[in-house]
């Protein structure tokens, strides 16, 4: 029992922790602390894909650096300079079709695992080594 | 009832407050993400990454933008890659290394990429306006259907090739390259 208030404690402490970092960038009402989440989603995703031995986990890691992108993409969109609703709309428009991208990015990258892994039965990209042999 | 800009007895915006839930949610659960052992967990703090962006989204003034994330992310995305986890998984992928041998250096190229890029945002005055705004969805529709029409169309077609091919790759076809018994 006091394991479970403990660990939620300390997750609750290092949630907002991580959060100030944003509050620390400026708040909500300044480009910064947006564009300062993308960079650090963008970096978490990309030492995902350059440090997992999983197939799928390197997918996962490609997924939150897209998401990374679209997220200052939005940013940058909102913070149109003169109140321009034609440029905020591109900008969502933009990152829409990331989003379309990205879903049949996901398509054929879990088929291509799954090609694979039915000759090599195993989704680790390290075991992946025919080409050496 | 009234409520106020701020949290009561405090003067913290809710918005700011609500701003550091939601970034520490995502940040945390990324990191969940790339670093947790068992990778079924990890497609689940991909999910609450992705809602937490959402929310990230709706704060930034995109509400039909986090619409689309909450359904073409955790909506399909996720359960798409849960799947693949569930039918690539083997008894003895959890407990063996998680990580490469390139590990350390590729934390070190993150850590500069994030030192790198946060200078470069710290020290760009940027030219637009100082207050974020609300995206007008009827603006939207008019820019999604009259300007962008035809990359519209494309993302279509795009879409298409991308589910005939998925479905190409991933059949089990005899004598095909991928049939186990040849």
């Amino acid at each position: 029992m006091i394991r479970v208030f403990l660990g939620t404690a300390l997750t609750g402490a290092f949630v907002l922790g991580l959060g100030l970092i944003a509050l620390a960038a400026g708040g909500s009402r300044s480009l910064n602390a947006y564009l300062t989440l993308s960079t650090l989603l963008f970096a978490i995703g990309m030492f995902g894909f350059l440090a997992r031995r999983n197939a799928i986990s390197m997918l996962m890691s490609i997924e939150l650096m897209l998401n990374a992108v679209n997220l200052s993409i939005i940013a940058f969109a909102s913070f149109a300079a003169d109140n321009n609703a034609a440029f905020r709309a591109e900008g969502s428009v933009i990152a829409l079709m990331v989003m379309g991208v990205a879903a049949g990015e996901a398509t054929v990258g879990l088929s291509i695992i799954m090609a694979i892994y039915r000759n090599k039965k195993t989704p680790l990209v390290d075991e992946y080594d025919a080409m050496s042999q | 009832m009234e409520i106020g800009s701020t949290i009561p007895f405090t003067s913290i915006p809710w918005d700011d407050a609500l701003f550091v839930l939601l970034a520490g949610t995502m940040l945390a659960s990324g990191l969940a993400v790339v670093t947790m052992r068992d990778i079924i967990r990890c497609g689940l703090a991909m999910m609450v990454c992705f809602a937490a962006l959402a929310g990230i989204y709706v704060m930034a003034g995109a509400p039909l933008v986090a619409a689309a994330q909450v359904l073409v992310y955790i909506g399909a995305i996720s359960v798409l890659v849960l799947f693949a986890i569930m039918l690539t998984q083997t008894k003895a992928a959890p407990s063996r290394l998680v990580f490469q041998t390139q590990a350390a250096p590729a934390a070190a190229a993150a850590v500069i990429l994030t030192v790198v890029v946060l200078l470069a945002i710290g020290s760009t005055t940027w030219g637009g306006g100082t207050e974020r705004g609300n995206t007008d969805t009827v603006a939207l529709a008019k820019a999604l259907f009259a300007d962008w029409i035809l990359p519209f169309e494309v993302l279509g077609i795009l879409l298409l090739a991308a589910v005939i091919g998925g479905v190409f790759l991933a059949k089990r076809e005899r004598g095909g390259p991928t049939d186990p018994q040849r």
